[in-house]
């Protein structure tokens, strides 16, 4: 009986995967932008649950990888002729030495504070990156790929990351680390009595976030094709992370897939009335957080006792 | 050397105004235990209520307090009282992503509201000022600030220290059982502390407004000085954060002086995470 629940479960995920990697091939151009966006924002969300859910990390300047991973592709491939995808990677590796800087300042702070450290380092950024001559101040940098580059490539490199980042919180948390985790997230300091490297393994999840969201940014500028600190920088970016996480379900593999979803679709619905959408967001995460603080999928998962993606391993 | 006295001067004043732009932020932290993601948004909030008596009433700004803190009074006490109470628990984070949530719909509900352009606070007192000796002149309102800052602190102190609901606060902060076993409401005093601290938000907004140009946006920035305020002077301390505030400003204030006006705010930014990484309790914090 499990057996074949099981089985029936991957089909359909497997064939989900396969139906979403081929968008460009069926789909319509509408789709496709649509579809890469959603690829997008499930990668960056699915790294701020694995900080927030997971690790008990509130991370408010995710904005700092977004930032800088955008910088790194525009830079390298505007004033250095170097390939984009290149530029992509290492735009994942600066944002993991930035994170690392970071953690020398605000892995001294718990909880709260650790949230205002993470949105002071990204704030100063914008400032600094505003200020900065070699990036042309606030007014931004164009992105110069050098071949040409097709909306099938940028597609297709979107949902590697968008489907990468379900795959590799998957795999995470069925790992050592993931079980350190979320023995951890019940009680930390009966774990690390246990012997689990609380320190280190928060660390770790800091430095994959930041290297997934750098990757994930860098995909979407060269999307953009302009980037600009005011924008880059904004806390909006964690804003919109932070609702779709919450109403998804925060702590579960699926809930920023869901949460992500509702976003896209709420946003592209309302894409002339970008404060409407905001102002909706803002108000169906509060009813959440009241009604049912584990999301829509942690709740129902709680009802039902069916999980899509359970990190436990059977 | 030239004009450092000034500098120096201005950054004292300016200090105050960011005092009573964190004390808010600081009391609700030290008595609720929440941060208060929207403090910024609800301070400019006010500025726009006065913006819009102001034009209406064709008064001056400062005397729009008067209607703008028993307003602000009732906004944080139904804030609290019907929202926040809600979710206050053992963990931390349920409560900062609710104030988050208000605060982003604040925003945009300003921004619908009052449109995106820059507004400011006129008044007869923005180009007052008046001269100490040859080099060295006051700006008046700057010093307006800097004693209504003062007024609103001590004020503060001697309604917690001194009357009953004070002492009914500041006993559901240390022991919230106790306190209900001695028959203190706690719900009802939690929202009484975070009208007082609204309150307090809406006479910087006012402040605030009277001094810079604001916009629907402009929350986040004041709240990130509020941030710095508390944490470099210790937080739940007034004495920390009024001494937080004058160690911001003048940090922010001599880093213009020294590397260019558009580093203003980084120079701030850095000495905040100094503090931060090298006493995260703050100056003047216990612990």
């Amino acid at each position: 009986m499990t057996n074949r629940f099981t089985r029936i479960k991957w089909t359909i995920l497997a064939a989900l995967t396969v139906g979403l990697g081929t968008v460009p091939v069926w789909g319509s151009e509408y789709a496709m932008l649509f579809f890469m966006l959603f690829c997008i924002y499930l990668a960056l969300a699915q790294m701020w649950n694995l900080l927030a859910g997971y690790s008990g990390l509130i991370s408010l300047g995710q904005q700092s990888f977004v930032g800088l991973g955008g910088y790194t592709v525009a830079v390298l491939s505007s004033y250095y002729g170097i390939n984009i995808w290149i530029g992509v990677v290492l735009g994942g590796l600066a944002s993991v030495l930035l994170a690392l800087l970071m953690s020398l300042f605000i892995f001294r702070m718990k909880g709260v504070y650790f949230a205002i450290g993470t949105w002071i380092f990204a704030e100063a950024l914008l400032v600094w990156f505003s200020n900065w001559a070699y990036v042309k101040y606030g007014s931004g940098l164009f992105i110069k790929p050098t071949n040409d580059l097709s909306m099938e490539a940028i597609y297709y490199a979107a949902f590697v990351v968008g489907a990468g980042s379900v795959a590799l919180v998957y795999m995470l948390l069925r790992s050592r680390l993931g079980l350190g985790l979320m023995a951890m997230r019940d009680d930390d300091q009966v774990s690390e009595t246990l012997g689990v490297d609380v320190f280190r393994s928060k660390l770790y999840c800091f430095l994959i976030s930041a290297f997934v969201t750098g990757i994930t940014a860098g995909i979407f500028y060269v999307f953009q094709i302009f980037i600009q600190p005011y924008k880059a920088f904004a806390i909006d970016w964690t804003v919109k992370l932070v609702f779709m996480v919450i109403i998804g379900g925060i702590g579960t593999i699926e809930g920023p897939i869901l949460g992500a979803l509702i976003y896209i679709v709420l946003s592209q619905f309302l894409a002339e009335y970008f404060s409407v959408s905001m102002l909706i967001l803002g108000a169906i995460a509060i009813v959440v957080i009241l009604v049912a603080p584990k999301g829509i999928m942690g709740t129902l998962q709680e009802k039902l006792g069916f999980e899509i993606l359970s990190p436990r391993r059977n | 050397m030239e004009g450092l006295a000034q500098d120096i001067l201005n950054g004292l004043l300016l200090g105050g105004l960011y005092a009573v732009v964190a004390i808010g932020l600081s009391t609700i932290f030290g008595i609720v235990r929440l941060v208060n993601l929207a403090h910024g948004d609800l301070m400019i909030l006010a500025s726009y209520l006065s913006l819009f008596m102001v034009s209406a009433l064709g008064v001056s700004p400062l005397l729009t307090l008067v209607a703008i803190m028993p307003i602000m009074f009732a906004v944080g006490y139904i804030l609290q009282r019907f929202l926040l109470n809600r979710v206050l628990g053992e963990e931390m984070e349920p409560p900062l992503l609710v104030a988050f949530g208000v605060s982003i719909i604040l925003q945009n509900l300003m921004l619908m509201t009052f449109t995106p352009d820059a507004r400011s606070l006129m008044s007869n007192l923005s180009l007052m000022t008046f001269s100490l000796g040859r080099n060295l002149s006051v700006p008046v309102l700057y010093l307006i600030n800097f004693f209504i800052a003062l007024a609103v602190i001590a004020g503060q102190h001697y309604f917690l220290q001194n009357t009953y609901m004070g002492r009914g606060i500041r006993a559901a902060s240390d022991d919230k059982y106790a306190a209900q076993l001695m028959g203190i409401n706690t719900q009802n005093t939690y929202a009484v502390a975070m009208g007082i601290a609204i309150m307090t938000a809406g006479v910087a907004g006012v402040l605030v407004g009277m001094t810079f140009t604001f916009y629907p946006h402009s929350g986040p920035q004041y709240l990130i000085i509020a941030f710095g305020v508390v944490v470099i002077g210790g937080l739940g301390s007034m004495k920390g954060t009024f001494v937080g505030g004058l160690i911001l400003a003048l940090a922010q204030i001599l880093g213009a002086r020294v590397f260019g006006p558009g580093y203003q705010l980084l120079c701030g930014y850095v000495v905040l995470l100094i503090v931060l990484a090298v006493r995260p309790q703050g100056i003047l914090g216990r612990g």
